[in-house]
């Protein structure tokens, strides 16, 4: 088996799928994500970063609450849930399939325009899925085509990712536009970033942003100049440098290295005051969301959060450098803006 | 491995002059299905990039509601591409290649749309 030494995870993918591996692999990072494997096949990948299938279901009203819940009361097996909802009349299968095989490439995509991060094989897990599930090397191939695609003026995606537009004045009058826009234009409000407007809208990641990029095109959005103000606590998943990776450039440290390096030694204040510099870092962990969960502090090693014995197969940062592998990326267009 | 929306696709195939079908989703290009021969089904993505952006030049030229139907024709081939009504999401696209010698175009685009909403079932 190759798992130990795959280079990368499409490597790693790819090993897996020849063995006809059902398990489920646990990606660190910013967002990171968990990609379920069934007889080598990818079948579901869930990630803070985007919306589940059951999201989509969900969020618009395709399938509501109250029936949702019945259903998982009546097939508490979620690898089954799927055939359950096709049999009950609540959707048809292949639309169902159409939900699940869209959400799994809009994860992928997700999971991919983050910072790459390890990984850790464990056994299957149940999750909604629908269909046969998805080859990695076509996984591989339309992520890396999604990344190819959004990287513009703008850097790459993990740099759109973390705008937040702002509609101009009277956008929502304009003539033509399509419903889908409408909605897209409804939920910008200069706060919002693409991953938000994604879990609003109950849409995938790499549609809304590929929709925000034609309504700039059409001049009906603007992107936020100059990022996330000073002073204000960010909302937007992190750049963080691949950590546990001695040997990677430093070109992909951010601008904002961490702060605690730079900043004085701490010295206690009069009153009993908190350390300097927790203020900031304090106000800002609770707003960060899920999209933070994996993130821990800035500085702070990333390899902490990976629990007490599980065994990091995957070397972290070993990660594609240059060329077209997709997954776990950012690579292609690099982080750089 | 045949999948739900490969099974609904073959039946499209019906349709006299129909050579390939494709199901994509009409934002992300990305195809659900196909039946037949995918080569002139047309490539997912190019066929979603082609459809938005003729709707957004129908739009911006004062064109209201959502763009149903893309036509094209050469001297020997039709490849047309519909928008399939879904309840909820994104829309999605039924890519169909057509044997201009055998197919009616009307008759088989008439077909095809009455049986899209089909293909979701």
């Amino acid at each position: 088996m190759t798992t130990a030494e795959a280079r990368n995870l499409p490597a790693l993918l790819q090993g897996l799928h020849e063995d006809g591996h059902s398990g489920t692999v646990r990606v660190s990072g910013s967002p990171g994500g968990t990609i379920h494997l069934r007889g080598g096949l990818i079948v579901a990948v869930e990630t803070p970063g985007a919306p589940t299938a059951t999201s989509v279901l969900l969020t618009p009203g395709r399938v509501d609450d109250e029936t949702w819940l019945a259903a998982c009361a009546a097939e508490p097996d979620t690898d089954r849930l799927g055939g359950y909802l096709v049999s009950a009349g609540l959707i048809g299968a292949a639309e169902l399939e159409v939900v699940c095989t869209a959400a799994v490439f809009d994860a992928a995509f997700a999971v991919a325009i983050g910072p790459p991060g390890g990984w850790t094989l464990d056994g299957p897990e149940p999750t909604l899925h629908a269909g046969s599930g998805v080859e990695p090397r076509r996984l591989t191939e339309e992520t890396t085509r999604r990344i190819v695609r959004l990287s513009g003026a703008w850097g790459a995606p993990g740099e759109l990712a973390r705008i937040r537009p702002a509609a101009v004045p009277d956008a929502g009058l304009r003539r033509g536009l399509s419903d889908r826009h409408r909605a897209v234009l409804s939920t910008v409000n200069g706060r919002r970033t693409a991953r938000d407007m994604a879990f609003t809208l109950g849409r995938g990641l790499y549609a809304i942003m590929l929709d925000l990029t034609r309504l700039e095109a059409q001049g009906l959005i603007r992107w936020e100049t100059g990022g996330p103000s000073e002073g204000r606590p960010s909302t937007a998943p992190r750049v963080l440098p691949a950590r546990g990776a001695p040997d990677a450039p430093a070109t992909n440290t951010p601008q904002a290295e961490p702060p605690a390096k730079a900043a004085p030694l701490p010295r206690r204040t009069r009153g009993g005051a908190s350390w300097p510099g927790d203020d900031r870092t304090g106000a800002s962990r609770p707003r960060d969301g899920q999209s933070q969960a994996v993130g821990a502090r800035e500085g702070e090693p990333r390899e902490a959060l990976v629990p007490d014995g599980q065994a990091r197969e995957g070397p972290s940062g070993q990660t594609p450098a240059e060329g077209s592998d997709a997954l776990p990326a950012g690579t292609t267009g690099g982080h750089g803006g | 491995m045949t999948t739900a929306v490969d099974a609904s696709l073959v039946r499209l195939l019906d349709s006299p002059g129909v050579t390939g079908v494709a199901l994509v989703d009409a934002v992300t290009g990305l195809t659900y299905g196909v039946a037949g021969n995918a080569d002139e089904a047309g490539d997912g993505a190019e066929c979603a990039e082609l459809a938005a952006l003729i709707a957004e030049r129908l739009g911006r030229a004062g064109a209201e509601g959502e763009l149903e139907s893309v036509i094209m024709t050469s001297t020997r081939r039709h490849q047309v591409l519909l928008a399939v009504a879904r309840p909820v999401g994104d829309p999605l696209l039924l890519t169909a290649g057509m044997d201009r010698e055998r197919a009616n175009l009307a008759l088989a685009t008439r077909s095809l749309a009455d049986r899209a909403a089909e293909v979701l079932a």
